[in-house]
């Protein structure tokens, strides 16, 4: 669905929720992706607002301004953003209590929230802990973070629990499975848009973008991306990747991946290969390599 | 009184670079409550602070790198009283490199200069 405003001018869909004014909730969503949701919203700078487009409001928000799936939402996003800087709308207050995860004030020494370097929860937050690195089994801090299920340069609705020391990923979850396949002819072209976003591409994505929403053939993509140097990026451990990509631009079927499973083949990559990986799999193999507990359909993009 | 005038531009000036700050924090209501603190990460969330250790594995390659560049600090001194020494520098310049030469081939074999 968000794939059609790639072509409405004055509209730029945002890579994080930091750089947008209007948090544009496209087709349906989980039950279990309300809390993310909730997240997401709240980090939306003020002025603030949200527009549901052919989806079903939260039932607390107040005032919702929603969008039938099959109208046009751009005059309603361009009246929205003019009306939030006028103020003739106010900023939407945060939709979860403002406080942090655990309590700490107060707690140590100077009121930090611990005991000296590893203790306690600062901020709310508790430290990084060690970890053995993989590589060659030094003892290091080991992050854990969940991404998703609404970040651009994922599948719509996969979110992953990353276990990460620097870049390298350790360990993977599928802490949601992506969204099933909408079955729209489309979607090799989106799915190419954002490997070559990843890549650093947007151009090149845009254009995917565009030649996804009009639903024709666009017979120069395929030769502007080689020209571009998209396929040669790839380096040559990413050789499965080259071949999706490839297969995606050209509408065609992409090799079969085998039956490993997706987080097998995510420990020990670098983030960037990572996400280019994760990012280059068609619906139907991601379900069935990332294992799905309830699939759904829908899409959820930003838009500013 | 040229001074004087000095000083209060100065201060006028200052004053228009900090007084923004301190208006910033008076009406920051609901614009930094713990949920605009926390990174975007798509709507998942950390479960641990971002501060942490790991291993930056080009530290040996760096280090082995500063001390050839100090190496080639000496060499300035070096140069400028050559010419009048002669053959005498020339010998004990190249004593001096090829033991550190030996300190090159040792880190090569051990592996620093692998890229990893």
């Amino acid at each position: 669905m968000a794939a059609r405003l790639a072509r409405a001018p004055g509209i730029s869909l945002q890579h994080s929720i930091r750089h947008a004014a209007i948090l544009l909730v496209a087709g349906r969503y989980r039950d279990t992706d309300r809390s993310a949701l909730c997240r997401l919203h709240d980090q939306l700078p003020q002025p603030r607002a949200t527009a549901w487009w052919g989806a079903a409001p939260l039932t607390d928000v107040h005032d919702p301004v929603t969008i039938a799936e099959g109208d046009d939402p751009v005059p309603q996003l361009r009246r929205l953003d003019r009306d939030l800087l006028r103020g003739a709308r106010a900023s939407e207050p945060d939709w979860l209590p403002d406080e942090p995860p655990n309590a700490w004030r107060g707690k140590g020494d100077h009121g930090q929230g611990g005991k000296g370097m590893m203790g306690g929860v600062p901020y709310g937050r508790p430290m990084a802990m060690m970890g053995e690195e993989m590589r060659d089994g030094l003892m290091l801090d080991a992050m854990t973070v969940t991404i998703g299920p609404f970040l651009r340069t994922l599948p719509p609705g996969l979110s992953l629990e990353l276990t990460l020391q620097g870049d390298v990923i350790q360990q993977a979850r599928v802490a949601t499975p992506a969204y099933s396949a909408s079955g729209i002819a489309s979607e090799p072209l989106l799915r190419a848009a954002r490997i070559l976003e990843l890549l650093g591409l947007p151009d090149l994505a845009r254009r995917a973008r565009i030649s996804a929403a009009r639903g024709d053939d666009d017979e120069g993509l395929v030769a502007a991306a080689r020209r571009r140097g998209a396929l040669l990026a790839l380096p040559a451990d990413l050789a499965d990747v080259r071949a999706r990509l490839d297969a995606a631009l050209r509408r065609g079927a992409a090799p079969d991946p085998g039956e490993e499973c997706l987080v097998d083949r995510l420990a020990g990559m670098e983030w960037q290969s990572a996400l280019l990986r994760v990012a280059s799999f068609d619906p139907a193999t991601l379900s069935r390599i990332a294992p799905a507990a309830e699939p759904e359909e829908g899409e959820e993009e930003k838009a500013a | 009184m040229g001074a004087l005038a000095n000083l209060i531009l100065a201060m006028a000036v200052g004053a228009a670079l900090v007084l923004p700050l301190f208006l910033c924090t008076l009406r920051r209501d609901g614009m930094n409550g713990q949920s605009q603190q926390v990174p975007f990460l798509g709507g998942g969330s950390q479960s641990a602070h971002a501060w942490q250790r790991f291993h930056i594995r080009y530290y040996p390659m760096t280090l082995l790198f500063i001390a050839f560049e100090m190496e080639m600090m000496f060499m300035y001194p070096w140069a400028v009283v050559y010419v009048e020494t002669g053959i005498k520098a020339l010998a004990e310049m190249g004593m001096f490199l090829s033991i550190l030469g030996v300190g090159i081939i040792y880190a090569w074999r051990e592996g620093v200069f692998r890229w990893q």
